[in-house]
């Protein structure tokens, strides 16, 4: 994966960051457990399972026993993740001996949960209130078209807002907008922009470097960014975080295609519900008397750790040894996504054909995208016909986008000060000799009396030149 | 790499040395870098992108192969069950503009029309076809266009009939609409039938219709047994010496009524036959059948050209067309040895007596006897002007007099224009068939063949050939070569600005480079291999310090054929240096690996004819299929130095390669750092040494040859360079040749023993696979 810096690894870290008072009212609630030790790496998680039962603390020094010394970094890193969480709470005795046990809450429901089992607190609904609930496909259509149009809609228009002789483009966009308008809350608008769209003043709207970087994610990359905003701005709009967390968990161990009341939300849920709608998290619908809502594949696959790709759609992309893309999408987003950084050569029905250039790809670069983002968003989006190949993307193209940015790099920019109009050659050679002995000597021309130094020296050589007069 | 940038706009012309066959065939070379299709593509700006998505989508689009542009781009899906339907006719309709592994592009031109037609393929059954396989509808500018282009076409017919060229057509109207031009007035012969002062009283006679063969399978509703009928054709005589004008003013971009030519050999009675059949051994593959059918669809022999690349078997596919049509032929070839090697195929796949083959070259000077035959020459021989001997003189009128049935044309990629009006001057020949494996020249004159030769007839994929196991799978490197600093910084001096090939050619990291690669395959594979070189200079100075034989333009054929034959047989002869000379039709089946050290600026054609020298395919059929443990079995090489003027003419040279799908993967590290001085010039002293004596050659040693017509070459001198005449050079009077001795090899940091590279197992896990391609970011 990309270091980027602006993805949360999962939703745990997240969790992680709540006040200790939260976290725990969290740990009441069975799921949110379960979530929990999911999430943990498997070292931590045998750790929990072993603890689950002992109800006394057990002493660091015994649990370092547990291990070979070589898997020692491991060890740590388990106790350090379990005490993030507050599933493990750290005790110092009077020797200083360090001991742990279980979060007492913790303990007591996931016990619970291996007992009884989990309960949602809502049922399905029967099909005789709900008559045609959408199919499976209908409804992956329908999550992935909500979440297109709700990326679409501030970014390419922001983007293209701002460019003129582009302006047809959003034109097109906009017209496709009014075909399946959407209730976006100003307040979602915020959310998405933040960070990856700036602002100024008399400006229009441009995309900022993790702009361009989101775009490039995956879709399931670019939800937790989308949630992880829209959480930490929960307080703003009156919710309580603790709870919004809780219920999108929750969220997730609902059943794909299945609907559930309304009715059995509370009130903060039910506001967080629409946003989610229009993200395509959950479909809404309404019947004769109650509404309800069905969770997508987008929602139950919330919790998922990121690198599962279970939940990947279908790639689209071809990559020829010719640095020829050929990209199987009637999507206007991936058109202008590979716009960022590819030539559009040819628009088709249900196919878009680019050529990868060098000198797109420097447009590419000069905006912040890096080489590995672009290599890694061609091989997750490869077409299933290619994508069965051992480099799914042809190696000489993979390499040629990394040496091209290497390219870029090769030259280092460097501070330096060029002196010349010596007053006399006996004064300039002894600032060459000077600079010499500084170190920053750079480069002399002795006939015409002229020198570079290194910039840091300058200081130095204003000084030295000062007192030669 | 798909089009990058600056375009450098150059034309040249070598000298052509067109002395006797031993030279090297006048080659006349090319550098003008844009094309028409290149810059068509270039010209793709992003504010032009086509647009072309309000084009309505069958409902089975899904089941259908390919997509179809108003601007005559074509996109084909290579994974569509219908792709080897789709291909064979694209091929036949529209010019092929890259086809790598997925996605095919082509482009709809009138010239590619025109071959269509001639192939026999109707207006209508072309807009139906391609109507079928299209996802969308059918742009309406393309039919136009189709309509457009080919409305005309396969109207005019071109015939030799007792050495008396006709224009025939079953429409008189037409011939009118002809004989209005001033060009085909003049060139017209009133015969003593057509007897008045009118010049609309042709002369008629019946044909039969022909039958079209080729995509009914697709076209279920084309009325098949409409077309078998009697037709009535008229015709009027033209002078044969302004034949080629005649053609030229009927085509596309004229009068618009393109010739066909085609041969009725088997009602032909006045020419005698010649009795040879094709060996039972010679069993044409699938596509050389194909490309045959092409040229013989419909019972007579049609002129054109076909394109099949290097090693897959193109003397075979001329031998058959000869066989068939059982009349004399005359063959050309480029020069002396690939003369002989015709001679040889001829005996090798036909039954053709010893008696009835002939060469003509400057050595052998044969006749055959009776009165039918074949015989091999280079063009050279029948286009010269000077003095021949008498015994020439008397050959020459024998071909100048005979009526060829067929006349088989070698590597037509490589012959000037100018040298094709000559020989297609002197020699009649009722049917044309050109050969070649890159159709591709960086100036113009490959429009010139349409209506010297003919249409093209059929181009292979290279890539299906590939998979089908008919030529070997190259694995093409580019390696890159950083410029030592003493180098570079000479090369950046404006006073050596005539010897910047020499600079980045002698570059001693090339040389290490090179070495290392030369040694890597003949002792851990055993490989035979050949390094190129266009800078005699440098030819010279590597080969002497590796000690290895070498072929330039001086070399005699005797010698050629000495050093050839060594390393053919010979387990000591494992690597030979060629210059240009070796670019071109001379048969190395041994060679297996292709070092390039330095080229002709950016000949894309250059680059696909000495790859063209490692095709042939080697080794059980099983072990070269995809899967099979010697998947790659040749390897070709480029070495380029880094910031140099090389860079760009590289990307340029592979153009052609990439768009038959073939992929340059860079190595950046030769070679490995763990090399000394078991490699060639290490110490610095060396180097220095080796820099003073490039900068002390004379210019004309390792600079620009001199040029016949420099006048033209005002605006390349900034990129052009090439080599100097050899004997202004010491020291190289011809070949070097001494026995390798083995070294000490460094192996570390290349851990892969000899045998592990033939390893078992699947041939895409990248540990099995050759050293060098390593996936570099692990």
């Amino acid at each position: 994966m990309p270091q980027v810096k602006i993805v949360p690894k999962n939703f745990m870290d997240m969790v992680a960051a709540l006040p200790a008072s939260k976290l725990d009212s969290l740990y009441t609630n069975t799921f949110f457990c379960e979530a929990v030790l999911r999430s943990l790496p498997p070292v931590s998680k045998m750790y929990v399972l072993r603890m689950l039962y002992i109800d006394a603390a057990v002493s660091a020094k015994l649990m370092q026993e547990w291990v070979l010394p070589d898997s020692f970094s491991k060890h740590k890193a388990a106790i350090d993740r379990l005490l993030q969480l507050r599933v493990f709470t750290e005790s110092i005795d009077r020797k200083r001996e360090i001991s742990y046990r279980l979060n007492p809450k913790y303990q007591e429901n996931l016990r619970k949960y291996l007992v009884h089992g989990g309960t949602l607190s809502r049922e399905p609904m029967p099909s005789s209130v709900t008559v045609r609930l959408p199919t499976l496909e209908e409804l992956d259509a329908y999550a992935l078209q909500q979440w297109e149009v709700a990326l679409s809609a501030p970014f390419v228009c922001l983007y293209f807002a701002g460019n003129l002789e582009k302006c047809f483009l959003l034109q097109l966009i906009n017209s496709s907008l009014v075909e399946r308008p959407t209730n976006f809350s100003p307040s979602m608008m915020k959310v998405f922009q933040r960070g990856l769209i700036t602002t100024r003043d008399n400006e229009a709207p441009k995309l900022t470097e993790n702009g361009f970087r989101f775009l490039l994610m995956e879709t399931h990359t670019q939800l937790w960014y989308i949630m992880r905003e829209y959480i930490s701005t929960s307080e703003g709009r009156g919710m309580d975080t603790a709870e919004l967390i809780s219920f999108l968990l929750e969220l997730s161990f609902h059943v794909t295609g299945e609907a559930y009341n309304m009715n059995t939300l509370t009130e903060v849920q039910q506001i967080a519900i629409k946003d989610l709608a229009t993200l395509g998290l959950v479909k809404l619908q309404q019947g004769r008397k109650e509404s309800w809502f069905i969770p997508t594949k987008l929602a139950t696959n919330l919790s998922v750790s990121l690198s599962d790709s279970s939940s990947r759609k279908e790639g689209f992309v071809v990559v020829e040894t010719n640095f020829r893309l050929y990209a199987y999408s009637t999507s206007k987003l991936h058109c202008e996504i590979l716009r960022l950084f590819c030539r559009i050569e040819y628009q088709l029905p249900n196919l878009i054909v680019g050529a990868i250039t060098k000198e797109s790809l420097y447009t590419a670069f000069d905006n912040g995208i890096t080489s590995e983002q672009i290599i890694l968003f061609l091989q997750q989006h490869a077409h299933p016909r290619v994508a069965q190949k051992a480099p799914a993307v042809p190696e000489n193209v993979t390499d040629q986008i990394r040496l091209w940015e290497t390219d870029l790099n090769r030259v280092e920019m460097n501070l330096a000060h060029f002196y010349e109009d010596f007053p006399s050659m006996d004064i300039y050679e002894a600032a060459c000799d000077y600079a010499r002995e500084l170190g920053g000597f750079l480069w002399e021309d002795s006939k015409k009396m002229r020198l570079i130094v290194r910039g840091e020296m300058h200081e130095e050589m204003k000084d030295f030149l000062r007192r030669q007069k | 790499m798909g089009g990058q940038g600056e375009k450098g706009r150059q034309i040249k012309r070598l000298k052509v040395s067109s002395k006797d066959d031993f030279k090297d065939f006048g080659i006349d070379e090319d550098t003008d870098f844009a094309d028409a299709e290149d810059s068509s593509r270039d010209g793709l700006q992003e504010g032009k992108k086509r647009d072309f998505t309000k084009l309505e989508l069958k409902l089975d689009h899904s089941n259908r192969p390919l997509w179809a542009c108003a601007d005559g781009r074509i996109f084909l899906e290579t994974f569509s069950p219908l792709y080897k339907q789709a291909y064979d006719f694209l091929i036949a309709i529209a010019e092929p503009v890259c086809r790598p592994e997925s996605m095919h592009e082509y482009n709809l031109t009138p010239h590619s029309l025109y071959a269509a037609v001639s192939v026999g393929l109707e207006t209508e059954t072309i807009i139906s076809v391609l109507n079928k396989l299209s996802k969308t509808k059918l742009p309406r500018e393309m039919i136009d266009f189709i309509h457009g282009s080919t409305a005309n076409y396969g109207k005019v017919k071109l015939v030799l009939k007792k050495n008396r060229y006709f224009v025939e057509s079953p429409f008189p109207e037409v011939l009118k609409t002809l004989l209005r031009d001033g060009t085909i007035a003049g060139a017209r012969i009133s015969s003593d039938q057509a007897s008045t002062l009118h010049g609309d009283a042709f002369t008629v006679s019946k044909t039969m219709g022909e039958i079209e063969g080729g995509h009914q399978e697709l076209l279920d509703e084309v009325d098949v047994a409409a077309a078998a009928e009697e037709k009535e054709t008229h015709s009027f005589e033209i002078d044969p010496a302004q034949v080629e004008q005649v053609k030229q003013r009927c085509l596309p971009n004229a009068l618009n009524f393109p010739m066909l030519e085609e041969y009725d050999f088997r009602n032909d009675t006045v020419n005698p036959d010649l009795n040879m059949e094709l060996k039972p051994h010679a069993q044409p593959r699938p596509y050389q059948e194909k490309s045959l059918s092409k040229m013989f669809g419909n019972g007579r022999a049609r002129s054109g050209i076909i394109v099949l690349p290097c090693g897959a078997g193109k003397s075979l596919v001329g031998v058959s067309a000869a066989c068939r049509i059982k009349k004399s032929c005359l063959c050309l070839a480029t020069n002396a040895v690939s003369v002989d090697q015709w001679a040889f195929q001829f005996k090798l796949w036909s039954t053709i007596r010893d008696d009835q083959i002939c060469r003509f070259t400057s050595d052998s000077k044969e006749t055959f006897r009776g009165n039918a035959g074949v015989v091999v020459t280079t063009y050279n021989m029948v286009a010269f002007g000077g003095k021949r001997s008498e015994e020439s003189e008397k050959i020459i009128e024998e071909i100048r007099k005979r009526e060829w049935g067929l006349l088989l044309m070698d590597e037509v990629h490589v012959v000037p224009a100018h040298m094709f009006r000559k020989v297609l001057s002197i020699t009649k020949s009722h049917c044309k068939l050109g050969l070649t494996a890159t159709l591709v020249r960086e100036d113009e004159r490959i429009t010139d063949l349409n209506f010297l030769i003919g249409p093209k007839l059929y181009e292979a994929n290279w890539l299906d050939l590939v998979k089908g196991g008919f030529i070997a799978n190259v694995q093409c490197a580019e390696v890159w070569c950083p410029m030592t600093k003493e180098f570079f910084a000479e090369y950046l001096k404006k006073e050596n600005s005539k010897k910047k090939q020499a600079l980045y050619v002698m570059n001693p990291n090339k040389f290490r480079a090179c070495e290392f690669l030369i040694r890597f395959h003949e002792q851990q594979r055993g490989d035979k291999i050949i390094v190129f070189a266009d800078n005699l200079f440098a030819l010279t100075e590597y080969a002497m310090k590796l000690r290895k034989p070498m072929i330039y333009g001086a070399t005699s054929h005797t010698e050629r054929t000495r050093i050839l034959s060594a390393f053919k047989s010979s387990p000591d002869v494992n690597t030979v240096f060629l210059s240009k000379v070796g670019d071109n039709s001379i048969d190395i089946p041994e060679a297996n690996v292709i070092i390039q050290i330095s080229s002709h600026a950016g000949s894309r054609r250059q680059e696909a004819q000495r790859l063209g020298r490692i095709l042939r395919a080697k080794g059980r059929l099983q072990d070269r299929m995809a899967g099979g443990k010697e998947e790659y079995n040749a390897f070709f090489y480029s070495l380029v130095s880094t910031d140099t003027q090389e860079m760009y003419y590289s990307t340029k040279r592979q153009q052609f390669l990439i768009d038959q799908g073939y992929s340059f993967k860079i190595i950046t590290s030769l070679p490995p750092p763990c090399s000394g001085a078991e490699l060639g010039y290490y110490h610095l002293e060396d180097q220095l040494a080796l820099l003073t004596k490039v900068l002390s050659a004379g210019d004309d040693a390792v600079g620009l040859e001199q040029l016949e017509e420099d006048t033209d070459d005002i605006a390349l001198q900034k990129a052009r360079r090439s080599v100097g005449s050899m004997s202004a050079m010491s020291g190289a009077n011809g070949r070097v040749y001494m026995e390798y001795r083995h070294t000490s090899f460094c192996r570390t940091g290349h851990g892969k023993q000899p045998g592990q590279v033939q390893g078992k197992g699947k041939p895409k896990d990248p540990n099995k696979r050759h050293v060098l391609f390593k996936k570099r970011f692990g």
